[in-house]
């Protein structure tokens, strides 16, 4: 009979201590949500600015400034960069260079990954550290030698230095991403693949493949999307317009058009709207690839 | 059965391997080379001139500069990305709703090329119409405008300022990934024995995130030895070399001027530095798994 007071204190004092509490988390929770909100939208200003220009025809730029919304969706700018030929070359001879370089150092990846994973030897792991240790060579170490080798076997102004570079660079990163996932597939699967009599081949083909998807499409959208994106290698190896790249490409006609900032924001929208189609549909892969490549060694 | 595999294993190695070794590792080599060497870029021959080009490198100003704009550069890199990735990764990580479109806005830039980038940022700076001279202007600050790229004393800061803008999404995303990876158990066991969220984050979670910590302080200063696109787009290096760096330096002194030993040298230098945090990466991420496996 005593205590039921207290209780009922103890009771009152303990709502009023958790209303508090959800008080204060609710308080710290709309000033995260306004600070947030305020620093995307300063973060995203720089895209934005891009997107809203290029619909705008010059006389609106010249009258609004750059950075007011357009009065309507003109398409003028897409039309004037996309009917300039170049744009055109440019963007095909990105595609021509991206996608076979991003298949083949995957392809290629995979072998090494296979390789270190499964049939380790020695100095394999030696190797393997050589290898991975490319991801951080700056491209500078390598550019005069190779600026010489293209030039010397008659491959300067083609797409094929590109490609070949690309595929180079790009195994580092396919090797470590495919060995590590080779890593976590479980031995026996190997193991009752070879008692079935299956070779090396024949269990890379119809075993590691078909459950390494999810690992492929990771190291697709991250080489199509570093390949794409390139600005260097093209800049080296490329002089004439039917052999540039988009994003070389893009700073070559930023000369043509300096007045036409409508244009120029077209052609920065163009040349990246492959990588933005990763980046909306497939961004779960391209993530994981940014931080699969970084977490483990 | 071994000797197959054997087969196998070479058949597997052979293409990969020498693609590597000769597009990688072979003109690693030819870059010392030529480092001892005059090559001017054009002539198919060329003079041993020793150490010259070293000596040269040591007593030349420009390459003074563009080592002490790197280093600025890493600095930056290591503070303002890193800091601000932790920090976004940290308040997104409290599963606030609508946290993933916040998280995307955050990496989008990641998937934009720095050519791109590099425009964008050029009509922010841009004197008249540029949005920081119309902010500026705007809250009454007439006086701090300026032709942010023009000027010697703010072109490297705001080549970087475009730049950080890019990297501060991919510290967010490797340190989000490395948050995922940190036991609830752990905090909730912290926040019982009356931890509060700094003391939490501070003795609980920042320990946890090693490794992660390990990945964007490397990739940071990598990253940084790396920066030619965006610099390349934006200022070409100058005013009067005031933005160059390493990378930009080499590339000026051998595609520019043909100086294609100095280059090499150059790139040697590069080279040396990178090695450095190879080795760092290498060693710290030997210890994790040490600890973890």
């Amino acid at each position: 009979m005593t205590d039921l007071p207290l209780n009922r204190y103890a009771q009152e004092d303990w709502d009023r201590l958790a209303a508090r509490q959800a008080r204060q988390q609710r308080i710290v929770q709309i000033v995260l949500y306004v600070t947030l909100t305020i620093l995307v939208i300063v973060y995203s200003m720089p895209s934005i600015g891009v997107l809203i220009t290029s619909f705008k025809s010059n006389a609106e730029i010249s009258r609004a400034g750059l950075w007011s919304a357009p009065a309507q969706l003109n398409f003028a700018n897409y039309e004037e960069a996309w009917v300039n030929g170049n744009v055109r070359t440019y963007a095909l001879n990105s595609f021509l260079v991206t996608i076979p370089a991003t298949a083949l150092s995957i392809a290629l990846g995979v072998l090494l990954g296979y390789v270190f994973s499964q049939m380790p030897f020695r100095g394999s792991e030696a190797l393997f550290i050589v290898i991975v240790a490319g991801m951080f060579f700056p491209p500078q170490i390598v550019l005069v030698p190779l600026f010489r080798l293209f030039n010397t076997i008659g491959l300067y102004d083609t797409l094929w230095p590109m490609i070949i570079v690309h595929v180079a660079f790009g195994l580092p990163i396919c090797t470590l991403i495919t060995r590590n996932f080779f890593a976590t597939v479980p031995s026996a699967l190997r193991e009752a693949a070879i008692i079935d009599g299956a070779n090396e081949g024949q269990i890379l083909v119809q075993v590691m493949l078909p459950i390494s998807l999810p690992a492929l499409a990771v190291l697709a959208t991250l080489q199509f999307t570093w390949i794409w994106n390139d600005f260097l290698w093209p800049l080296i190896f490329t002089q004439s317009d039917s052999s540039r790249t988009i994003m070389v490409g893009l700073i070559t006609l930023k000369g043509q058009y300096s007045v036409a900032w409508g244009v120029q924001g077209a052609m920065s929208v163009i040349a990246s709207l492959p990588t933005l189609f990763i980046f909306i549909f497939f961004q779960r892969y391209f993530i994981s690839g940014l931080t699969l490549g970084a977490v483990k060694g | 059965m071994a000797r197959s595999q054997r087969l196998w294993r070479i058949g597997f190695l052979a293409i990969p391997l020498t693609l590597y070794f000769m597009i990688v590792i072979v003109p690693l080599v030819y870059s010392f080379f030529f480092s001892l060497t005059d090559w001017n870029g054009f002539n198919p021959e060329y003079n041993f001139v020793g150490l010259g080009n070293f000596e040269r490198i040591f007593s030349d100003p420009l390459f003074g500069n563009a080592i002490k704009n790197t280093v600025i550069w890493i600095a930056i890199a290591l503070t303002v990305p890193f800091l601000g990735g932790l920090g976004l990764a940290l308040i997104l990580h409290q599963g606030l709703r609508g946290a993933n479109l916040y998280k995307s806005l955050f990496y989008l830039p990641i998937c934009l090329s720095l050519a791109v980038i590099g425009q964008i940022w050029i009509w922010i700076y841009q004197p008249r119409w540029g949005l920081l001279n119309l902010t500026l202007n705007g809250i009454g600050l007439e006086d701090a405008t300026r032709a942010w790229l023009g000027d010697p004393h703010t072109a490297l800061a705001a080549v970087m300022l475009a730049w950080v803008w890019q990297q501060l999404g991919l510290g967010m995303v490797i340190f989000l990934a490395g948050l995922t990876s940190v036991p609830t158990e752990l905090t909730d066991a912290a926040q019982i024995d009356g931890a509060n969220y700094w003391q939490n984050l501070r003795y609980v979670v920042v320990p946890l995130l090693q490794p992660s910590t390990v990945v964007v302080v490397a990739l940071a200063v990598i990253n940084s030895l790396k920066s030619f696109d965006i610099v390349y787009i934006m200022t070409g290096g100058g005013p009067f070399h005031s933005s160059d760096t390493l990378a930009m330096f080499m590339y000026d002194e051998s595609f520019k001027k043909y100086y294609m030993g100095y280059g090499s040298a150059i790139s040697v230098v590069l080279f040396l530095i990178a090695l450095v945090v190879i080795a760092f990466y290498f060693r710290q991420i030997r210890a994790l798994e040490r600890i973890y496996d």
